[in-house]
């Protein structure tokens, strides 16, 4: 550590580059925190994980027995053990007993991208509500038409503050808080919606992963969905190879056969970071006669090409955008190229994954890792091998979710025990006891 | 360790145990052990051997395949099956198969060996005095060459089939009780390609795999050295042991522990 540091201000090592060291060495320890408790008052099974993206400090907890809770990650509200554990309570609870609260379970609580102020919570009780963090009030509700299994909202978003929220019913429905109304509808699955994701590249294109096993992209401006992953497509290797165009034999088939079908109004598109090709008309099967003149961004919905063999039930865009991550019932996980749309034949190595709740993965750029829940266990692999490098056990029962803070590299899972358990990176003991909390007064730094 | 049980009378026991013997005598001439020929280095190799490997069954006639799990144990890195598996199917080398025995279950046949499989099956047809046999011969041709994945749909499969010939319901119904089609149970509209005259295996397939699951669970600490388990004779599987151990590491139900005295198989925990 302190070789590096001289390297660093040597200018031996690059900036980038020794925090990735850092980074790397600190993920490889990481372990069930012995300096670090979450006490958590939920009473059920925890769905839903998520650290607030402006400050990476307070942690946002959705449990199946209607309960919302927000913890301070960074501050502890009191030590036990002579001063070293820190426990962190919850800084306040919404239940059953609120007024306007879920009556079901809460299958996915989300913040407000921008900051803390609000949050939006999605439950089984065919509701999506917005609440006010300060006051913990509703301050907005969408009625939906089936139970809600996930919500999700741009990172990016500039010009819209759109939920969209994925039902057991086959359409994506995109809320919007500005209007109080449900503003878009996107169809295409043919059956429920586990999961949604917004790209981290564009605030306009968002992933879905439903139960027929297919994952879909939509561009939230036009109608339809633009592509369609197929498990069947591959590339060997992290991109496609530049000179060749890859296009396998039997979608040159199809496309000679489509005569009779409409083709697709070429989309222009203003480049917004993303640079996704839309997908060409070769992949829309064939059909002898066309039987009924279809709107041309509805094409897509006789695309029946799946991407996992069961439903899907947990996607994750890495944070750079270029690569998104399946896990699916068929206990496997995919890694997919987006740009190319292929599947990048990466193994990942994987028993069993629970099948009927969706679960919440989380990545971490540099090292190149996925934390995947499995059962009762979390497993950290790495991204371009598929080898684990970590397990995480420690939960009594299955795991649901897990969130990943890269500011500080603990990861927080939450199960179905009713336990959220800390992982930090190891700490030395002469730490702890150095800088124990209780000696410093005030919250300066000198 | 004889998997002795009690039956009634005294004759059946005894041509049992002569066939234990038997198999053990031959199991032992066999100079290639699980235990010292359990990875490989390269996808293809591992491939040809295992084919080499495959059991001979009496009364079924079926050419060698290998299950996608056995080629996961016996080559070390997974993404490097994957890919080398997805060339070779580009390069018509083999084809791959989905298996309804299991979650994820693959078998992957070479295509010469599946070509042949395909020529059994049409000859027993044309001893029974089918009609509409040329539907075999658009397959080979036109489906086979341009399809390269495990399923195809209805509407795609007339049309590769129409370039020949009209193609009727009666066509494709040959084709399903061929057993070179299956419906796929989720999608009406959509076929599995399979491998026909497979049946009775998958069947001793899965109890082949739920015997040995259930023999090192009821043993005390879970687990039995490799050379042993590898002697013992499978009661419900036509298949061989080594095919067995070799899908069950592969699909992480088993797993192998290196220990001074040898390898140690042991029942994975979740």
């Amino acid at each position: 550590m302190w070789k590096d540091i001289g390297g660093r201000e040597a200018g031996q090592i690059r900036p980038n580059s020794f925090a990735n060291r850092v980074k790397s060495h600190r993920l490889s320890t990481l372990q069930l925190s012995n300096y670090k408790d979450i006490v958590s008052p939920h009473k059920g099974s925890i769905n839903s994980l998520q650290v607030d993206l402006t400050e990476e400090r307070y942690l946002l907890s959705g449990a199946s027995d209607s309960s919302v809770a927000v913890y301070d990650v960074q501050r502890a509200t009191d030590y036990e053990g002579g001063g070293h554990i820190a426990k962190h309570r919850s800084v306040f609870v919404v239940d059953k007993q609120h007024e306007h609260g879920h009556k079901y379970a809460i299958s996915s609580a989300i913040w407000y991208p921008v900051d803390t102020g609000l949050f939006v919570t999605g439950s089984y009780d065919h509701y999506v509500k917005v609440w006010d963090t300060n006051c913990t009030r509703v301050v907005m509700n969408f009625k939906m038409p089936g139970k809600v299994y996930r919500t999700a909202m741009s990172p990016l978003a500039a010009s819209h503050m759109l939920i969209a929220a994925g039902t057991e019913d086959v359409q994506v429905r995109l809320c919007d808080i500005a209007s109080g109304a449900i503003s878009q509808t996107l169809s295409g699955h043919r059956d429920g919606i586990m999961t949604v994701e917004w790209s981290t590249s564009s605030e306009w294109i968002l992933v879905t992963g439903g139960c027929d096993g297919a994952i879909r992209f939509w561009d939230i401006r036009r109608a339809g969905c633009f592509r369609v992953l197929d498990q069947s497509q591959s590339q060997l290797g992290r991109r496609p190879p530049l000179l060749k165009r890859k296009v396998s034999i039997s979608k040159s088939l199809s496309a000679g056969q489509n005569s009779s079908v409409k083709p697709r109004a070429p989309q222009k598109r203003s480049a917004n970071g993303n640079g996704v090709r839309q997908s060409s008309v070769g992949r829309i099967p064939a059909k002898g006669s066309v039987r009924q003149r279809l709107h041309p961004g509805m094409l897509s919905s006789q695309d029946r090409a799946t991407a996992h063999y069961g439903a899907v039930t947990g996607l994750k865009v890495t944070e750079d955008g270029m690569y998104l991550l399946s896990a699916g019932s068929d206990s496997r996980i995919r890694l997919w190229d987006v740009e190319s749309g292929r599947n990048t034949l990466v193994n990942f190595e994987t028993v069993r994954l629970q099948t009927s709740k969706p679960i919440q993965l989380a990545t971490t750029q540099d090292p190149a890792v996925v934390f995947v829940p499995c059962m009762t266990a979390v497993k950290a692999f790495d991204i371009w091998s598929g080898k684990t490098c970590l397990t995480f056990r420690g939960h009594y029962e299955h795991v649901n979710c897990c969130c990943f803070s890269s500011q500080d590299q603990e990861l927080y899972t939450g199960g179905n025990d009713r336990q959220i358990l800390v992982w930090c990176p190891s700490r030395l003991i002469s730490d702890g006891v150095d800088a124990g909390p209780m000696q410093d007064q005030d919250n300066w730094s000198d | 360790m004889k998997n002795d049980t009690n039956s009634d009378s005294s004759k059946p026991k005894k041509r049992r145990r002569d066939e234990e013997i038997e198999a053990e005598s031959s199991s032992s001439d066999r100079t290639l052990s699980l235990e010292e020929n359990l990875t490989f280095s390269d996808t293809l190799v591992a491939l040809r051997i295992m084919r080499a490997q495959f059991p001979h069954i009496d009364k079924v006639s079926i050419r060698p395949f290998i299950l996608q799990s056995q080629l996961y144990s016996s080559v070390n890195d997974r993404t490097q099956v994957d890919r080398e598996l997805e060339s070779l199917r580009r390069e018509r080398v083999l084809r791959v198969f989905k298996l309804n025995t299991g979650q994820d279950d693959h078998a992957i046949m070479f295509l010469d060996d599946y070509l042949n499989q395909i020529e059994c099956v049409v000859k027993r047809m044309e001893e029974k005095k089918q009609v509409n046999l040329e539907v075999f011969e658009w397959f080979q041709t036109h489906v086979l060459d341009s399809k390269l994945e495990p399923s195809v749909g209805h509407e795609e499969l007339c049309s590769l089939l129409s370039i020949v010939g009209k193609v009727k319901d009666e066509h494709i119904s040959l084709l399903i009780n061929a057993g070179i089609l299956t419906r796929q149970l989720i999608d009406p509209d959509m076929y599995w390609f399979a491998i026909p005259n497979i049946g009775s295996v998958l069947k001793g397939l899965s109890q082949g795999r739920k015997e040995i699951i259930s023999f090192l669970n009821r043993r005390k600490y879970k687990e039995m050295m490799l050379a042993l388990l590898e002697k013992k004779h499978l009661r419900f599987s036509p298949l061989d042991m080594r095919f067995h151990l070799r899908d069950l590491i592969g699909s992480g139900h088993l797993k192998t522990i290196h220990t001074p005295t040898g390898l140690v198989v042991q029942i994975s925990k979740d």
